[in-house]
């Protein structure tokens, strides 16, 4: 049983660093109809940020957290500016191929400005081993899971009450619409690309807390990725919790049926679930696959 | 009148031939200048093997420069990036050799790399020294013009393993490896001390490369109550395993193997990795070489190639300096036959951070000595237990 329990608490932990960052793909699906395959990267730029903020300006976790946050905003308006904004009107695959593009820019950035060497990301928290008995789980692991469950809410409140969540939702369901009632989509996409790159920012932070930063730190948004298509790529918690039932099954697979099973678990799991709901578990339109 | 004219004519005629016979004979050769090519991952993970020795080349052909050159000819280093792909590394050999036109080559890249640019480098015939990644392929059989410096793969790990048994008597055995060539080879010369000393190996794992998350991993370790754990994971892996092995409470006796022997994984591992031991055939920093090589270095590079240096440094700028001193010993007009002759005829080389190397007839292998290390955390640096 101990077993299982560590497994689990193993797997929520890491699964809710794939669903933050599979939330992330959501939310700019959700709001422009297109799949970011830079995700990955935003995440891994936010993390190396984050890293400089504090071995060069402060290590105080407020002032980390708060400059991490600022340049995630700015690295999501400058990308749909200058990246994403002249894409509007043309094909979805070649908006989609530019993010591909996008992707291998910043993981190549990567060391043009800081190096190859992994990096401990030290806030002198998140590092401490709580025990449960034989059981040890990582304050940082509790913080992440704590993070996503408080971003689910604060989401689908945003969503549901919120006079801008709601203009997103119409700019989603329909963008022609949404423009002649007066609402921006092109301010809809920019607050759609900050808000994906700042909950991948802060996956990314997590990541490197209980882990380090590595150019390998990319490789998150290829697991996420498929928590998203899980969950919905259209369905914002959906892909939350698909970024945990991704960690959950991983582990288990791992743990159970040996570690060559782990990588592939996640992906059998949505092979199956997709052949009976073909939008995800949480999806609820068409989308278009590419 | 006519006899000066007819002397001056042949004078010009003799010299042009000879000049352009010089220019003919061998590319990469100026009157002043000669190129030496290596391609090497810069981007991505790999780079910190890449950089690495590129920042050993560097400074063997820095050192050579400030001394005059190449029998009065200076080096001028061309480098290539490959992103560790191994169509970009043939792209880039065949950039190097056609288009920069290289006298010779260090390198190259990965293990898988190397091996597939090797159909270039035969055709070519150029001159080359490997030191990134040696592995078998590469000198069995030998090739005219490709010499490895270094050790296998798998003998580093069928010493490591064998020390680490000879000291653990009768304790059981776990290990995990990646799911590629690197791993086969590891685990290759991990079943084969296995086999001869009838090692009770109670976990074996396999994770897929990429993989960053070795909780369940782990746990399956602790659950088969291994007390001897083989780390086959490279960089950021293995320091993954080691924080869940400080998580679930375990410290089974660790080794890990040399593409992961780099100084600041001890800081990023914490504790944990105080006794973990390494194996490797080029010296410790904290050893008085390794202390040599660092003060050399001061002089010969720039700070931020300073920060660059790691292992792969001392593995780069040993080929170099064999290269370098076998192009030497061909003096003014240096050819490839005469610089594959005289890499044939290297024997007992010094170059400070490794055993001497030494080359012969038909044997394109330096067959480094290794030595076990174990890590010290106070001061983050292995030291050599053998």
């Amino acid at each position: 049983m101990e077993y299982l329990v560590q497994l689990v608490i193993s797997g929520l932990a890491i699964g809710a660093i794939y669903g933050l960052i599979a939330m992330g793909f959501a939310v700019i699906y959700k709001s422009t109809g297109l799949v970011n395959f830079a995700q990955g990267e935003m995440t891994m730029i936010v993390a190396y940020v984050a890293w400089t903020i504090s071995t060069s300006i402060s290590g105080n976790v407020f002032v980390v957290a708060f400059g991490a946050i600022l340049a995630a905003i700015l690295l999501g308006l400058v990308i749909e500016r200058i990246v994403i904004r002249p894409m509007l009107g043309e094909p979805v695959f070649a908006t989609v191929m530019v993010t591909i593009g996008l992707a291998v820019i910043l993981r190549s950035s990567i060391n043009f400005i800081w190096d190859a060497y992994p990096h401990g990301l030290d806030l002198g928290v998140g590092r401490d081993i709580i025990r449960f008995g034989n059981i040890g789980v990582r304050t940082g692991q509790i913080a992440v899971i704590a993070t996503l469950l408080f971003l689910l809410a604060a989401i689908w409140a945003f969503f549901r009450y919120s006079k801008f969540g709601i203009a997103m939702r119409a700019v989603a369901a329909d963008d022609r619409t949404a423009l002649l009632m007066g609402i921006s989509a092109t301010r809809v996409h920019a607050i759609a690309w900050a808000a994906s790159s700042v909950i991948a920012g802060i996956a990314g932070v997590f990541f490197a807390i209980s882990y380090d930063i590595s150019p390998a730190m990319f490789q998150l948004g290829l697991k996420a990725f498929p928590a998203t298509i899980l969950g919905g790529l259209d369905a914002i918690l959906g892909s939350g919790l698909g970024g945990l039932l991704i960690g959950i099954t991983e582990n288990l697979a791992g743990g159970y049926l040996g570690s060559g099973m782990k990588e592939v678990a996640g992906f059998v799991m949505i092979v199956v679930v997709l052949m009976i709901r073909p939008f995800g578990i949480f999806g609820e339109r068409d989308i278009e696959r590419v | 009148m006519l006899k000066y004219l007819t002397t001056v004519s042949l004078l010009l005629a003799g010299a042009y031939l000879t000049g352009s016979h010089a220019l003919a004979a061998e590319q990469g050769l100026t009157d002043t200048e000669i190129v030496i090519g290596d391609v090497e991952p810069l981007t991505g993970p790999p780079a910190l093997l890449g950089v690495a020795a590129s920042i050993g080349h560097k400074m063997a052909i820095a050192e050579t420069n400030n001394a005059g050159g190449i029998n009065g000819r200076k080096i001028r280093y061309v480098l290539e990036d490959d992103g560790y792909v191994t169509a970009r590394t043939i792209q880039g050999a065949r950039k190097v050799i056609d288009v920069d036109k290289a006298f010779a080559m260090l390198g190259i890249s990965g293990s898988g790399q190397s091996i597939a640019v090797m159909p270039v480098l035969e055709k070519a015939g150029i001159p080359t020294v490997i030191n990134v990644a040696p592995v078998k392929f590469l000198w069995e059989p030998p090739r005219k013009n490709v010499f490895v410096v270094g050790q296998s793969y798998e003998e580093g790990i069928i010493q490591l393993v064998t020390y680490l048994a000879e000291k653990n008597p009768g304790k059981k055995w776990g290990l995990i490896t990646q799911d590629d060539d690197y791993g086969i080879t590891v685990r290759d010369g991990f079943d084969t001390v296995v086999k001869a000393k009838k090692l009770n190996v109670v976990y074996s794992g396999n994770y897929k490369k990429g993989q960053q998350d070795f909780s369940s991993d782990m746990l399956q370790l602790k659950q088969s109550g291994a007390e001897v754990f083989l780390a086959g994971g490279i960089i950021g892996e293995n320091i993954a395993m080691m924080k869940e092995l400080e998580k679930l409470n375990i410290k089974p006796v660790v080794g890990i193997f040399w593409p992961g022997r780099v100084e600041p994984v001890l800081k990023l591992m914490g504790p944990p990795a105080d006794g973990i031991y390494a194996v490797d055939y080029v010296e410790p920093f904290a050893g008085p070489a390794g202390k040599a090589f660092l003060e050399k270095a001061k002089g010969l590079l720039s700070e931020g190639e300073m920060k660059g240096i790691n292992r792969y440094s001392m593995t780069g700028y040993a080929a170099a300096k064999v290269l370098i001193a076998a192009i030497q010993r061909c003096g003014k007009e240096p050819t490839w036959a005469c610089t594959i002759a005289e890499l044939e005829k290297t024997k007992n080389v010094e170059t400070g951070v490794m055993a001497p190397i030494s080359f012969g007839p038909g044997i394109r292998f330096s067959d480094q000595k290794l030595h076990i290390m174990q890590a010290e955390f106070s001061t983050l640096s292995f030291k050599p237990v053998n």
